[in-house]
């Protein structure tokens, strides 16, 4: 039974989940040919320099990408469930309806997770070969608020499609974009690095919002 | 759970705001019945399926499906419940062998037989999408998903919507016959009262927040006629007996329980002079309308 839901999700979303693999690609491989430019241009000293110095962070062009892609798989996985109020199939199928929905999570977080984790290790790679240790674990700690903000804004996608209360879904926009916002206010690599545990708990936080959603669309809440 | 009651809703009072739908209401479904719910628009048809169906809470009250509170079904039960959503609502990006393949991982009863049966009438190229059949073509593969879950209930709400005569005949045949021979107990709204009357064994009538009759349909057609008679414009207030009397240019139309003997002894005590007074059966959606009035 799981395993036909994880089948129909896969049907319903098989585009996009493949375009945003495929531009996820696409955006490693630009980033990584761009900086083999400024080495092979500007010599590896004037690099240095910029991300010493200036503060520059050389994978900036990664940022909003796992908030876009999140973005793009909610909607293409929980759009579709809200026309003609279609979540009601899935919420009859003979599963506890917080299995049907965990499960609905399950794929989107597992889709959102293999494609972060191939960006992930191509700039472990890239980053192990070029640069010193200490700045791959930088990098790392710069871009792990940009990526956690990705799950968040998929977690508020659900909610906010599955909520059937016109008012309650503009708040969650709201509360959406606040939220989303503090995890992009500094530029400064690894400027969260203290505070990376709030937005796991931030994420944790967020995680059973949809299934109040689903709870209020149960009661028939208008 | 009441003796062989598949469903039983009892003292439903539901509220949209301060707009009562109704209050205290009552009914039950039997094994086996095939019931169907009709009503003019706003008198809570849908509220009724939607509660029944566990996708609205009652203020007050409950509806049991299998001796369990329709607000929390178990995965059991639901498996015995077959639910045919307003409009035919599947999945638009799936194919028909697609939507079978997904549907029978959840039911270990599945009879493919009966929804190829189905399909097998549809002029279709296999792979295309439902999202784009006719509505008609929809129907017959929700239909089939149906049939082939092999349920005790099935729900079916408005059923009629968006189909053509041909489809909704066709829908009404294979629905009949597989309901009847297996035994299966229905709960059915179809705003097409023709197509109720070919398919349902007791309705449920129901007016502005209450039910007005429930009773076998056969029943309420051999005991409620429409009655014409040639009348002077006199007031048939105070004549509980007359239903929904207009009069246009000296003819009287109206609609009873009563038999026409015990009608002309009523309307001559009245000051009627009701010599011409012919009684017409009524089809079911005459009925209806007999009950509920014309506006």
């Amino acid at each position: 039974m799981e395993k036909a839901l994880l089948y129909k999700e896969w049907k319903k979303t098989h585009v996009f989940t493949l375009t945003i693999g495929v531009i996820g690609i696409i955006l490693m491989v630009y980033i990584m040919l761009k900086l083999g430019r400024s080495f092979r241009m500007a010599g590896m000293e004037h690099l240095w320099d910029v991300i010493v110095n200036r503060k520059q962070f050389l994978f900036r062009n990664l940022k909003y990408f796992p908030i876009a892609t999140a973005l793009c798989l909610g909607m293409a996985q929980y759009f579709p469930e809200v026309i003609q109020k279609r979540i009601k199939l899935s919420l009859h199928l003979p599963l506890p309806e917080k299995k049907v929905i965990l499960l609905m999570y399950s794929y989107g977080v597992g889709i959102l997770t293999i494609v972060y984790l191939l960006q992930l290790i191509a700039l472990l790679v890239f980053s192990g070969i070029n640069f010193p240790y200490e700045f791959t674990i930088n990098a790392l700690l710069t871009i792990a608020p940009w990526y956690i903000a990705g799950f968040i804004t998929y977690l508020f996608v659900a909610a906010i499609c599955l909520e059937p209360v016109w008012m309650r879904r503009i708040l969650i926009t709201l509360l959406a974009i606040a939220l989303i916002y503090l995890f992009f206010l500094s530029d400064v690599p690894a400027a969260y690095q203290s505070v990376n545990y709030l937005l796991v708990v931030a994420l944790v936080m967020v995680f059973p919002f949809g299934f109040y959603s689903v709870q209020r669309f149960k009661e028939g809440k208008q | 759970m009441g003796t062989n009651n598949i469903v039983e809703c009892k003292n439903l009072t539901h509220f949209y705001g301060k707009r009562c739908i109704y209050e205290n209401l009552n009914f039950e479904i039997p094994q086996g019945r095939i019931l169907g719910l009709l009503g003019k628009n706003g008198t809570g048809k849908t509220t009724t399926i939607n509660i029944l169906n566990g996708y609205l809470k009652p203020r007050s009250g409950e509806c049991l499906m299998f001796g369990e509170n329709s607000a929390n079904l178990s995965p059991a039960t639901k498996q015995k419940v077959g639910l045919l959503i307003e409009g035919h609502v599947q999945y638009p990006f799936m194919n028909i062998y697609e939507i079978e393949k997904y549907y029978s991982a959840f039911y270990p009863k599945w009879k493919k037989e009966a929804y190829w049966e189905l399909m097998k009438l549809l002029k279709i190229d296999p792979k295309q999408k439902l999202s784009q059949m006719s509505c008609g073509q929809k129907s017959q593969v929700a239909l089939g998903l149906i049939l082939a879950q092999d349920p005790e209930l099935l729900i079916l709400d408005d059923f009629s919507m968006g189909l053509d005569p041909g489809y909704r005949v066709l829908f009404v045949d294979y629905l009949s016959e597989y309901a009847r021979a297996e035994s299966k107990t229905v709960f059915v709204t179809s705003h097409i009262i023709q197509d109720m009357e070919r398919l349902i064994d007791d309705c449920m009538i129901m007016d502005y927040g209450r039910i007005l009759y429930q009773q076998p349909v056969e029943k309420l057609l051999n005991d409620f006629k429409r009655f014409r008679f040639s009348s002077n414009g006199q007031s048939f207030e105070g004549l509980e007996q007359v239903m929904h009397p207009v009069t246009i240019k000296g003819k009287t139309e109206f609609y009873s329980f009563e038999k026409k003997e015990e009608l002309e002894r009523v309307l001559t005590y009245s000051g009627f002079k009701p010599t011409d007074i012919k009684e017409e059966s009524l089809t079911l959606e005459e009925a209806f309308i007999g009950l509920t009035g014309k506006y």
